[in-house]
């Protein structure tokens, strides 16, 4: 009798067991597969997610080549509930294509709009509806070998006078004026067209060009882009020769930036983990500035990019259950930044308000400074724009290919703002264009 | 039904499945993509039918007049050079009794790398900071400049064109070599008697006995040279200034960079239709009598 009540205590038990895991909605999300950061992301969003509640099991899965295994499945009526793309020109696809579903009825039951700052809730609003949520937000700076330019005195440029004495200095000491290379990522180039561009024409134009009130074929961004060419090919500032530039990759420019190769580096702030762990074991400090004005005056602006978008699959049967996960990530300030902190906010900086007091003390405070510089410049409406997350498609991958073309000297400058504009209107008439948000 | 059964019939069933997972797979994106082409499909939404303005837009790009200009170079190279070197080779193989095996391994290792790692080890002797140039002018040897030659756009077509080469003329030394092995040894014994010569050897016996062998290694350089991808894509994705630019690089940067899925779906039907060609001209030389 013992025996059979004993059995039928452990099958009530299981059964319950079971129920209860039937019962939970099970989301999935898939992400790039990267093992430096699927553990993180393992351990410390999707743990805290499912122990924080029992309704949502969150089950996060890592894809390679993400973007042609998820449109297949996308366009096949499958893949996962939350959808990550790496930046608004796809979201714009998948839009157009209705495979992923407006969170607007999410964004305004949870209050999306006033968790996020709102140029990175606006770049996820298509057709007046919010489409995609920011997983991470960057921008472009200027690192600097700190110990080496007070040896020699040098200061951080804040013009285009002090930044071209400066590079001249850096030169005849023997070094690089920056370290930087595009070979593995080719596209590298467009951060460069931007940071030019912005710098040199001022956020203002590059925001007329975008909403169409300027064209491309300004002598303002010919100017720009010409200056690009002459400090890139004449004067070899990046890695000491355009092809230098070309052979250069990730692992040999920040090695070339660590061992006082050059004395600064432009680059994203996706940077911070592999600078801070590359300047660990040696005596030079680092630090970083806003890219200088490339003007007589004026002030420094930040470039505004988003890395990754997430959005719900138009296609998912558990779309409530998705935003609840969104929901958790944008509520939970304590969890991003943990999550952030453990790559030195290089990733996973999910572009919410932050106050000095948040970012934990295992941060260093070249990133601490840098994130509360940015909230407050870009508070005060300070900002540019980034090619990645403000061009369409076509025009995006013209800027940095054809870039090439103008630095080989097979076409003029002006020429390939012409194409380039011509790329612009097409994309216009095409309806391809992407979210600005008023300036 | 009986006839159903006869062994005439046997060899079909067997195919059988191999035709479905062929028609699955190849043949019928195949057509779809030749439909495609007609298209302005960005690889997501709506498909509007734009009937040949793909390929008007086509002969009008400037960077797909290069890059079909690069696949002529790429072919003539792969025609030329590895075929010379191959077919000399393995002439002068054929008359080593001893370590042959050595020569032929370390000949054909290189095929059997994958291609990114080939792709890495040359790009690694020629890096502008440590590869092998850097090296010797460190020691004060300025023999080569340090300059990587897969990033200026003069050399960076023939510095892909030779890794794949190196690695691929491997290949080319073992098919003609088992070729030269078919040769009956009592034609040279022939020739030997009327005092030839080992190039006489070569041109009036070797060469004619091993000719369909030369012919299928010149149709399948042509034919791969068409859709040659990975080298160039690994060393320079078709870069610096689209000096390396291959008619497939560019197919796929319109396919998966700029969404214009239609516009590289007319680009996949003129390789479509080149591969054609190329293959019917072989197949009307033969049936002209030619012995290929």
């Amino acid at each position: 009798m013992i025996k059979k009540l004993f059995i039928v205590f452990i099958a009530s038990f299981f059964s319950l067991i079971s129920f209860g895991a039937i019962a939970k909605t099970t989301v999935t999300w898939w992400g790039e597969t990267n093992a430096d950061r699927d553990p993180v992301f393992i351990e410390k969003l999707v743990k805290s997610f499912n122990e924080s509640q029992d309704e949502v099991e969150l089950v996060m899965e890592f894809k390679e080549a993400l973007n042609d295994v998820l449109r297949t499945a996308m366009l096949s009526g499958e893949g996962p509930d939350i959808v990550e793309t790496p930046g608004p020109s796809y979201v714009k696809e998948y839009q157009e294509a209705g495979l992923i579903a407006s969170m607007q009825g999410y964004s305004d039951q949870y209050g999306w709009e006033d968790k996020l700052l709102p140029w990175s809730y606006q770049a996820g609003v298509f057709d007046g509806e919010f489409y995609s949520a920011p997983k991470t937000f960057e921008s472009m700076i200027m690192l600097y070998n700190k110990t080496l330019f007070e040896e020699n005195g040098w200061s951080v440029p804040t013009t285009l006078s002090e930044y071209e004495d400066v590079a001249g200095k850096i030169k005849a000491a023997g070094m690089n004026v920056f370290a930087y290379g595009s070979t593995g990522w080719q596209p590298t180039h467009e951060h460069l067209v931007g940071m030019y561009l912005n710098s040199y024409a001022g956020p203002d134009n590059v925001y007329k060009a975008l909403i169409g009130e300027k064209k491309w074929t300004d002598p303002v961004f010919v100017e720009a882009v010409e200056l690009l060419r002459k400090h890139m090919v004449d004067d070899g500032y990046w890695s000491g020769s355009l092809e230098n530039y070309y052979a250069l990759g990730w692992d040999d420019f920040h090695a070339m930036f660590a061992s006082r190769g050059a004395a600064m580096m432009t680059i994203g702030t996706w940077t911070f983990g592999t600078t801070t762990s590359s300047f660990a074991d040696i005596s030079d400090e680092w630090d970083w500035a806003p890219f200088p004005v490339l003007r007589d005056s004026g002030d420094a602006s930040y470039l505004l990019a988003l890395g990754t978008t997430m959005s719900i699959n138009a296609s998912s049967d558990n779309q409530d259950a998705a935003a609840k996960v969104l929901d958790f990530v944008f509520s939970n300030k304590d969890v991003v930044l943990d999550m952030a902190a453990d790559f030195q906010f290089g990733e996973f900086v999910v572009p919410l308000y932050f106050s000095a007091d948040d970012i934990k003390a295992s941060v260093s405070p070249q990133v601490k400074r840098y994130l509360l510089d940015f909230a407050d410049a870009t508070g005060k409406g300070n900002y540019g724009y980034t090619t990645w997350t403000f061009w369409p498609a076509d025009p995006g991958v013209h800027i940095w290919k054809d870039m090439e073309v103008v630095w080989a000297g097979d076409i003029s400058v002006e020429d390939y703002m012409y194409d380039h504009q011509k790329l612009w209107d097409k994309a216009r008439k095409k309806n391809q264009l992407l979210p600005v948000g008023a300036r | 039904m009986k006839f159903l059964l006869s062994k005439q019939y046997i060899a079909w069933y067997f195919l059988v499945p191999v035709l479905i997972v062929h028609f699955l797979v190849v043949a019928l994106p195949s057509v779809l993509s030749l439909a495609l082409a007609l298209t302005d499909w960005n690889g997501f939404g709506k498909i509007n039918y734009v009937g040949l303005e793909n390929f008007y837009e086509l002969f009008d790009d400037r960077y797909f007049k290069k890059a079909v200009w690069h696949n002529i170079i790429w072919t003539c190279l792969f025609l030329t050079i590895p075929i010379a070197l191959a077919l000399t080779c393995a002439y002068l193989l054929t008359g080593i009794k001893r370590g042959q095996m050595i020569y032929r391994l370390c000949f054909f290792f290189p095929y059997m790398l994958a291609s990114i790692i080939s792709c890495q080890i040359w790009k690694f002797i020629f890096h502008p900071l440590y590869g092998f140039p850097a090296w010797l002018n460190s020691k004060s040897i300025d023999l080569i400049p340090a300059v990587s030659p897969f990033t200026i756009k003069e050399t960076s077509l023939y510095a892909v064109a030779f890794v794949d080469g190196w690695h691929f003329w491997g290949f080319l030394v073992v098919i003609y070599i088992t070729g030269m092995y078919q040769v009956d040894n009592s034609l040279y014994e022939a020739a030997d008697i009327e005092g030839a010569t080992k190039f006489q050897k070569f041109r009036f016996v070797t060469f004619p006995l091993i000719r369909p062998v030369f012919i299928f290694s010149l149709v399948i350089i042509i034919i791969w040279s068409i859709p040659t991808f990975d080298y160039i894509w690994i060393l320079t994705q078709g870069g610096p200034a689209y000096s390396s630019e291959v008619v497939a690089t560019n197919l796929y940067s319109q396919a998966f960079d700029r969404f214009n899925v239609g516009y590289s779906s007319a680009i996949g039907t003129l390789m479509c239709i080149y591969t054609i060609f190329i293959v019917s001209i072989f197949a009307i030389l033969r049936k002209l009598g030619w012995e290929i």
